[in-house]
């Protein structure tokens, strides 16, 4: 048992130091930066997205012989560690590593070979449709239906919370189409063109002041058969195969690291009355404790990529573990940063994309977002399951 | 990077875990804490017969050459039973800084005993003054005409009321050093303290303790380093000692309230209280983590093995007094009698925050560390040496 990188594992280290430190110009840093959102801005993302498809880095997770990486396990880590270290934006959302797992795992010869090159090279950006106005954390009390008509479906019915659902060209969704025998049973998966006539995209600014999230509506929208995953029917199985990489597949150490790094750096700048925060016992406290907390997490992921190298799996506690204490630990460091803003936090620049604006002195700037950022975070406990559905799960392993 | 057990680990752990359910549950724990002496001589013989007693020492010491992962499994166990006999004070950190300054023949004298279980070491270091600042020490050794006289208080020696043999720390010439004292040398008393976790220590007198020139333990150019690592390598233990405790909370607990009926279901059935114990779940976790980074730090660079230990014991005496408060609370008032375990680890884990430095002194320590941005920052991943 121990905590050493291989030879071979640190020569990769630094050649991807070495790749960043070259290819990740202050530009694209400058602009995650000042993202309050978990994703970062897409016109930003897919710049980023461009270089690293240049390289071959672009799905880390994705097996070669689907364009991604091949990377073991310890590499992806060190990747993301890196990666994070060096302030990347962070675009690998649904499509990177949600839909495409899912394509990979459910999908047939021809969806493969059409949707995913589009997705390393950015052509495509996918939307989740999972959420409803009525269906949440019961996600299987969806409502969106498709009804077959001839060789295609015919969709009506609303998604929400579709994150960048504005920017994408497509949208992956859990619809019904069936009302008969257990209501899991009656779920399909779709993938639906954002193009076709009968949608309509309302934006939801959230509040942290961004627009991230929509409801999308269909009316009438004609999906081809040939753009279903899997059988009918098999729509929850394939919901619940997806979760889990939403849930466990990544890796967040790496970031809430990078997060409390900065903290630390604006921490150690005087404020405009001259104190340091750093120098200041109660809120040292309060940031060691997060570090304990961070170095803790870092050990639990760790353990679950120890686990899944030797073959076995990281466990129901184990996984939802790390999802809550993730969140609370991204909250409580965005929390931190806030409070020490002074009468600054008074102050609310709504501009969006923050990084649009004139530049400033790095401190200055992250003052400016950090109002934002410590808004944006309370998502963290809601989405891809929430805490408290977390802690069902938990309960369940625990009391059977 | 590997942080699964080897077979041989799992299989340790296994045979702690069986031994002392077998040999020592909270009945005979309850025994041997209401005896005179607090010590059952018959379990730690057979400790020694199970080789736990040789474990961490080189095996050219007549050890097993375990390493810190094969203590923490003997300390989860030690935890979940609660055993009271000195195998953290006597055997880890008395035991082990024999090993570190001790000349061949000093261990070769000490460890032959420490190890047989015929002796026992305890460390007599820390003074009411001293705090979390291992080197505020006043006890003093003079030089003598054929070796050293030592004089000092020494209050709650762990293992003391345990110990033939103390390790006393006392400045001379101006640096701390560390001298072998027989319990029965002129001009030292003992006295017997009961501790808040039912076990026992001892507060140390030396009144002009005559010692020969053999006794001074001087094999580490510093020997206050060496006191301070010996403290990491317990505070390591202690970490895991408390995690052991913690599972045991916990199961207990799940136990406990699928049993209990009350309003005509199981007080498990109520979603109020499975939240309750999903977040204890989620600490236990946690603390896990933080015992290993602890367990894997122990020998690293002094800054990396501070950042693992105090680390750990921060976090682990902020979630598990957590945890042992809820289990309390979800064991209703059987939770508050003694007649359950339940407040014997309740009582443990509070012991454990005020032993080798408080939760807070190690949230202060570790946060000096990490005020460093190189180390805030760095992976836990280390390069290969």
């Amino acid at each position: 048992m121990d905590l050493l990188m291989t030879e071979e594992e640190v020569r990769f280290r630094n050649e991807v130091r070495a790749f960043l430190g070259t290819h990740l110009d202050e530009g694209l840093t400058r602009a995650e930066r000042l993202n309050p959102s978990f994703l970062a801005d897409p016109a930003v993302g897919l710049k980023w997205q461009a270089k690293l498809n240049h390289k071959g880095w672009v799905a880390p997770s994705w097996p070669k012989q689907y364009g991604g990486t091949g990377w073991t396990l310890a590499e992806r880590y060190i990747f993301d560690q890196e990666c994070e270290r060096a302030g990347e934006p962070h675009f690998r959302g649904a499509s990177i590593k949600m839909i495409a797992p899912v394509i990979m795992r459910y999908g047939n010869e021809a969806q493969k070979s059409f949707y995913l090159p589009r997705i390393l090279n950015g052509e495509d950006v996918w939307a989740q449709g999972y959420s409803e106005p009525g269906s949440g954390s019961d996600l299987a009390s969806l409502k969106t239906r498709a009804m077959l008509d001839g060789d295609q479906y015919i969709v009506n019915g609303s998604k929400i919370w579709s994150t960048l659902a504005h920017h994408a060209t497509r949208m992956f969704a859990l619809v019904r189409t069936a009302d008969t025998g257990k209501r899991q049973e009656g779920i399909t998966f779709i993938l639906i063109d954002l193009k076709s006539p009968g949608i309509t995209i309302r934006p939801i600014r959230s509040i942290c002041g961004t627009h991230e999230f929509n409801q999308v509506f269909f009316d009438d929208v004609k999906v081809p058969v040939s753009d279903r995953i899997g059988e009918e029917g098999e729509g929850w199985d394939i919901a619940k195969y997806l979760l889990e990489f939403e849930r466990g597949g990544a890796f967040a150490g790496g970031m809430l690291r990078a997060m409390l790094a900065r903290l630390h750096r604006r921490a150690s700048e005087p404020l405009p009355d001259g104190r340091r925060m750093i120098d200041d016992p109660l809120f040292m406290a309060r940031f060691a404790e997060i570090a304990t907390d961070v170095d803790a997490n870092d050990m639990l992921e760790l353990s679950a990529m120890s686990k899944v190298q030797a073959g076995g799996n990281p466990g129901s506690v184990p996984s939802s573990t790390m999802k809550i204490e993730r969140s609370r630990i991204r909250q409580s460091i965005a929390e931190l940063a806030a409070s020490i803003l002074g009468p600054d936090a008074l102050r609310w620049e709504e501009h969006r994309p923050l990084h649009e604006l004139p530049e400033e002195s790095e401190i200055d700037e992250e003052r400016k977002v950090a109002s934002a950022v410590y808004f944006n975070s309370r998502s963290q406990s809601i989405f891809g399951g929430s805490n408290e559905i977390q802690l069902e799960i938990i309960a369940k392993t625990l009391l059977r | 990077m590997d942080l699964n057990y080897s077979d041989e680990q799992l299989l340790l752990k296994e045979s702690a875990e069986r031994f002392l359910k077998g040999r020592y549950d909270f009945e005979k724990r309850n025994t041997i804490i209401g005896s005179e002496t607090g010590f059952d001589a018959g379990i730690w013989s057979e400790m020694a017969d199970l080789g736990w007693l040789a474990l961490p020492f080189a095996e050219e010491n007549g050890g097993l050459g375990g390493g810190a992962v094969e203590i923490s499994l003997i300390m989860e166990a030690i935890g979940r039973a609660l055993v009271v006999e000195p195998y953290l004070a006597s055997i880890i950190l008395a035991g082990g800084l024999v090993e570190k300054l001790g000349s061949a023949d000093q261990k070769a004298e000490i460890l032959g005993g420490l190890i047989a279980g015929t002796s026992r070491l305890a460390l007599a270091h820390a003074e009411r003054q001293t705090g979390f600042d291992l080197g505020n020490i006043t006890a003093t050794a003079m030089k003598s005409a054929d070796g050293y006289t030592i004089s000092g208080k020494k209050p709650l020696v762990p293992g003391g009321s345990f110990a033939d043999i103390f390790l006393v720390s006392a400045t001379f010439d101006g640096t701390v050093k560390l001298f072998v004292v027989a319990a029965d040398a002129v001009g030292l008393t003992s006295t017997q303290v009961k501790l808040v976790d039912g076990s026992r220590a001892s507060d140390l007198v030396l009144d002009n303790v005559p010692v020969p020139a053999s006794a001074l333990l001087d094999g580490a150019a510093d020997t206050l380093d060496e006191i301070e690592a010996a403290h990491d390598r317990a505070n390591a233990a202690l970490a895991f000692e408390a995690v052991g405790i913690m599972d045991a909370l916990m199961d207990a607990t799940v136990a406990y309230t699928k049993e209990r009926v009350q309003f005509g279901k199981p007080l498990a059935a109520f979603q109020a209280l499975q939240h309750r114990m999903a977040e204890m779940a989620v600490k236990c976790q946690e603390a896990r983590g933080s015992a290993l980074l602890a367990t894997l730090s122990v020998d690293a660079p002094r800054v990396t093995r501070i950042r693992g230990v105090s680390g750990a014991r921060a976090k682990i005496g902020k979630v598990s007094r957590s945890v042992a408060q809820e289990a309390i609370q979800l064991h209703g008032a059987m939770g508050f009698s003694q007649e359950m375990p339940i407040g014997a680890w309740f009582r443990r884990l509070y012991a454990i925050e005020n032993t080798f430095g408080t939760t807070a002194d190690h949230l202060k320590r570790y946060g000096e560390i990490v005020r460093d941005p190189a180390m805030l920052s760095g992976s836990l991943l280390r390069e290969p040496v």
